[in-house]
């Protein structure tokens, strides 16, 4: 099994290390690099942040790389090397032979690829196609978006039943909320499920969980292939007759409206560098 | 296609969802179906029932125990290696489907997913399982 393995996102490829690193693991990474050369047209961040044992093969291996890129102009970082780590290449007396930041966001920053993230179309847009295939798909509900609009206060926008999922990458975080009313909770959880719901329950509840969670899958999909980096979330849900939202994060708030066949809900979204 | 006889076990900290894969293999014509809402349940499950499943399907992101690390329990055990096993997940990237097939999934499935998805992926799922016997 490879001890290592090479995520690539839209602006640059990121190398994870696994712990052990020694002369047997070294050979099967030695072919690779001739692959990872071939096709590095970004920079290429190592992270070592598992890293125990580091073989001077190993060293040479990762100079070679870093050699290769300079002749194809694109950089190399190292990222979260433990102490350790570095007073191994120190006492090797290469310490000063690779770029090395502290963090993956501190590597982005210093590329050049830690730009701030908006909340523009290009971030909104996948929430919004998520929304109708997600209802459409597992609902059978036909959905359509009202006009966006940025929620002024708490106050504003209140639902009896709403799924939550935090939106977390190296650069930015924030959340997703899709809040329904009673009524058109039920409606829509009776269409996915077959059945007739006329109040919320256990059995229905984390529904609302469920449907943020494909929802932000769907949108995670489109958003890390342009190069976002949104880390994997787990769902939770919030019921009670028009509650109120607070959310951690310090951003601006865009709210989605929806009418549908079930009835009315929203979608917020929150984001913040 | 699975004999519609196939005793099913589906995992899935969801309820809601459990009970969206279950519907949608009732339709199917399946009705052997057995439900945990987690890896640790699955498993204990797996262990001490009688006439053994024959598909797994499991949800990828879970807590305690995800979805590939129960598969990765399953395919390490010599009596289950070679249950059909299918994961449902809302988030395949590219790295993760190609984690998924080299710890031994069947076939994966994208939530949402309609009746008419899933009876495909049990398809091919099939067709796998039957090469692999076969080979």
């Amino acid at each position: 099994m490879k001890k290592y393995l090479l995520e690539k996102t839209e602006t640059y490829n990121l190398l994870k290390l696994g712990d052990v690193l020694t002369f047997n693991e070294n050979r099967e990474f030695e072919i690779d690099i001739e692959t990872f050369l071939l096709g590095a047209q970004h920079p290429f961040i190592v992270d070592f942040s598992v890293v125990e044992t580091l073989s001077k093969d190993w060293v040479r291996s990762l100079m070679r790389l870093q050699l290769g890129l300079k002749k194809k102009h694109q950089m190399m970082k190292l990222v979260s090397v433990s102490p350790n780590i570095f007073s191994f290449l120190k006492k090797e007396g290469i310490d000063t032979a690779f770029q090395i930041a502290p963090t993956l966001k501190e590597a982005l920053q210093d590329l050049g690829l830690g730009t701030k993230r908006s909340l523009d179309t290009e971030f909104i847009n996948p929430f919004l196609d998520a929304t109708l295939h997600v209802l459409d798909i597992q609902a059978q509900i036909k959905s359509k978006p009202g006009k966006l609009c940025l929620k002024k206060n708490e106050k504003e926008f209140q639902s009896d039943i709403s799924g939550i999922i935090g939106i977390v990458s190296e650069t930015f975080n924030g959340s997703v909320v899709i809040s329904f009313p009673e009524k058109t909770f039920l409606k829509v959880m009776s269409s996915m499920l077959g059945d007739n719901f006329t109040e919320i329950n256990k059995d229905i509840l984390d529904g609302a969980g469920e449907i943020t969670n494909m929802i932000f899958g769907q949108a995670k999909i489109s958003l890390n292939e342009k190069g976002y980096g949104i880390k994997t979330a787990l769902p939770s849900v919030v019921h009670g007759k028009s509650h109120i939202l607070t959310t951690q994060t310090k951003g601006p708030i865009v709210v989605i409206p929806f009418e549908s066949t079930a009835g009315n809900f929203h979608v917020e979204i929150c984001l913040s560098n | 296609m699975f004999n519609l006889k196939t005793k099913i076990l589906i995992v899935d900290d969801m309820l809601t969802m459990r009970k969206i894969v279950s519907k949608v293999l009732r339709e199917i014509g399946f009705s052997d179906i057995t439900e945990a809402c987690d890896g640790k349940e699955a498993w204990q499950k797996l262990t001490t029932t009688q006439e053994p499943f024959g598909l797994i399907i499991s949800d990828w992101n879970m807590p305690n125990m995800t979805g590939l690390d129960f598969l990765k329990q399953v395919r390490a055990d010599k009596k289950f290696c070679k249950t059909p096993f299918l994961l449902v997940t809302a988030e395949a990237e590219q790295h993760q489907v190609a984690e998924a097939i080299k710890s031994g999934v069947d076939q994966y499935v994208i939530k949402p997913f309609s009746q008419d998805n899933l009876k495909a992926k049990l398809e091919m799922a099939h067709k796998k399982v039957a090469a692999r016997i076969s080979a």
